[in-house]
């Protein structure tokens, strides 16, 4: 929250307010804020306090620092003298949980008080002021809180709206951090997902967010067990965060917290929300808050599961490559790709030689051994830009952005090397690779088909051959 | 409407929706309508003209404060927008990062050159 929000008055408004009521009570009064910096004018201001400030502001060295002090050392209300020797009734405003400001009132002449009556009808008098001053502050503050409140509710509801209808997981992330900074003015907000066991952090904004993202937190970590151990947010300060990867080596300002919600649906945990502490929530704002993670678990479990879905979907379970189903669409997208910024694209076709005879005489149990290491081989041959796809039984697609023809060759041949020399279980296991460029105006399916026919005459040359398509 | 009052609205109008349009490039308009109400809510304390401000989907107009200044020439608006600007870029940076806010805040000045009040730093 902005810290002005306490004595977020309009001066100008207020300094009529001040000045109106000073004439009505014939009494000097000074404001200063929770700061004891001055908060308003002097009104009706005392000779002597006009001739050392050289006007109705606070300039005076000796002033500022005795208001700093008095109002820094005050309890509730006293009786000070200043340094000209002019006698003030002190008081704090606000309540003791929340202090809003100070109040000094001074007789409107220079007088000591020294009359014993005179005294008491002033010390009456300044209570006054104080009672009427703190009252009108204290709902000024309320209606301040409560249109913060309104606010709060008001985007809660809008994004929890929102919320329904967005499954992309990277929306739901931005728009949760986005939205919990700007609603509660934070410092630094962060989400982390389960992923096994671990909790990894998809997304974080704010001071040191983004040097948060990616770090994997494990589920059996003993500050992670302490945060899941029970529904409510754990208040947490950065020297204890600093045990977790990410934070190690961040600096914040003493006494800051963060506030971590364990996020937990139906199906379990979700993962868990962070955000430095908010400076006045409250009773009603801790519960907006926790109303909005709530829907923000939701939100997440939802779009978490949609995305496994989709990648389930697009993934072939025996190896982890993509699927065929997907191939077209990303081959496709390559093409476009090479074409607009005109770099070379290859892709290699690859058949595992006799796949069929060795399933058949040892079992599709061992079949699906020779199909998941020959994935692996591949996989250990590439590039993490390339792209592998199981493409049939036992065919392989690798598409190769940025690469010529002859470079793809020169790939196929460490595959095929690599598949010749493994040893697979019962007998030696070989494969016939076929490379094929892109060329002007290639189609998925013109280049699949080269592709496919450079791997037929790589068969046609004796089998665990390379060919690459001279087009 | 008078060509002054025009004239003072209008800057401040041309500033507010190069930084909606820019911010909205990097956050998408539901967040950057969330930013702009905060932010109107928060100088509404101070200067409750601030809410006659429109903003939606599509954009950020200053057409009902300009009548309002023709009503009462004695707005504070330069004070007010300039609050306005400084507590926008405050939580901008927090969203972005310093370098994206930098950059925003780079292209304004450069669009705004001359122009005291849109370079005004903190």
């Amino acid at each position: 929250m902005h810290t002005n929000l306490l004595l977020s008055v309009p001066v100008r408004y207020w300094q009529d307010f001040q000045d109106t009521l000073a004439r009505a009570t014939n009494a000097n009064i000074y404001i200063f804020d929770a700061n004891g910096a001055p908060f308003s004018r002097f009104s009706l201001p005392a000779e002597l306090c006009q001739e050392v400030n050289k006007g109705r502001e606070l300039r005076n060295e000796k002033c500022i620092d005795f208001y700093r002090l008095a109002c820094g050392s005050l309890e509730e209300k006293d009786m000070l003298t200043c340094p000209y020797g002019l006698k003030l009734c002190a008081y704090r405003l606000g309540s003791y949980a929340q202090r809003i400001g100070y109040l000094m009132v001074a007789p409107s002449r220079h007088t000591t008080l020294v009359e014993r009556e005179e005294e008491i009808a002033f010390i009456t008098k300044a209570h006054n002021v104080y009672r009427t001053i703190n009252e009108v502050f204290s709902a000024i503050l309320e209606k301040n809180l409560l249109g913060l409140r309104r606010l709060e509710l008001n985007s809660i509801y809008e994004i929890s709206r929102l919320m329904t209808s967005i499954v992309e997981l990277d929306r739901v992330l931005e728009l949760i951090t986005n939205s919990l900074i700007i609603i509660y003015q934070a410092d630094l907000c962060f989400v982390g997902l389960r992923e096994g066991g671990k909790i990894r952090v998809a997304q974080g904004k704010g001071v040191h967010g983004s040097q948060l993202i990616g770090k994997e937190w494990p589920l059996v970590h003993p500050l992670v067990e302490r945060i899941f151990s029970k529904v409510e947010p754990s208040s947490l300060s950065i020297e204890e965060l600093k045990v977790l990867p990410g934070f190690t080596g961040t600096e914040a300002a003493p006494g800051t917290e963060i506030m971590v919600y364990p996020l937990w649906t139906a199906l379990g945990i979700v993962g868990l929300l962070g955000i430095a502490a908010p400076a006045s929530l409250g009773d009603n704002g801790s519960k907006n808050l926790q109303i909005y993670i709530n829907f923000a678990a939701v939100a997440l479990a939802n779009a978490t599961l949609i995305r496994r879905l989709e990648r389930e979907a697009e993934t072939d379970y025996l190896t982890g490559f993509l699927n065929k189903r997907v191939l077209r669409d990303v081959l496709a997208a390559e093409l476009q790709r090479a074409a607009r910024y005109g770099y070379h694209l290859s892709v290699i076709f690859l058949d595992i030689d006799d796949f069929k005879a060795y399933n058949d005489t040892f079992g599709h149990l061992a079949g699906d051994v020779v199909l998941q290491k020959t994935a692996e081989l591949i996989k250990n041959s590439i590039r993490t830009t390339d792209i592998a796809c199981r493409y049939g039984g036992e065919e392989f697609i690798i598409i190769l952005p940025g690469t010529k023809g002859g470079d793809a060759a020169k790939v196929a041949e460490r595959i095929r090397k690599s598949v010749e020399v493994y040893p697979f279980p019962h007998r030696r296991i070989t494969a016939s690779l076929g490379v094929a460029q892109a060329k002007k105006n290639d189609s998925v399916d013109s280049l699949l088909a080269r592709a496919d026919q450079a791997c037929y005459q790589a068969k046609e040359r004796g089998k665990n051959h390379l060919y690459l398509d001279p087009s | 409407m008078s060509e002054i009052i025009e004239k003072r609205i209008g800057r401040y109008e041309t500033l507010l929706k190069e930084m909606w349009a820019a911010s909205s490039k990097y956050l998408g308009t539901f967040s950057v309508n969330l930013l702009v109400e905060r932010v109107v809510w928060e100088v509404s304390l101070e200067y409750k003209e601030i809410e006659l401000l429109q903003y939606d989907q599509n954009g950020i107009s200053c057409a009902k404060m300009a009548a309002k200044l023709e009503e009462n020439p004695d707005l504070p608006v330069e004070d007010m927008f300039i609050k306005f600007i400084t507590r926008y870029v405050e939580i901008l940076a927090r969203l972005l990062g310093h370098e994206r806010a930098e950059e925003i805040k780079k292209k304004l000045d450069e669009e705004f050159a001359g122009d005291p009040a849109a370079s005004r730093e903190e």
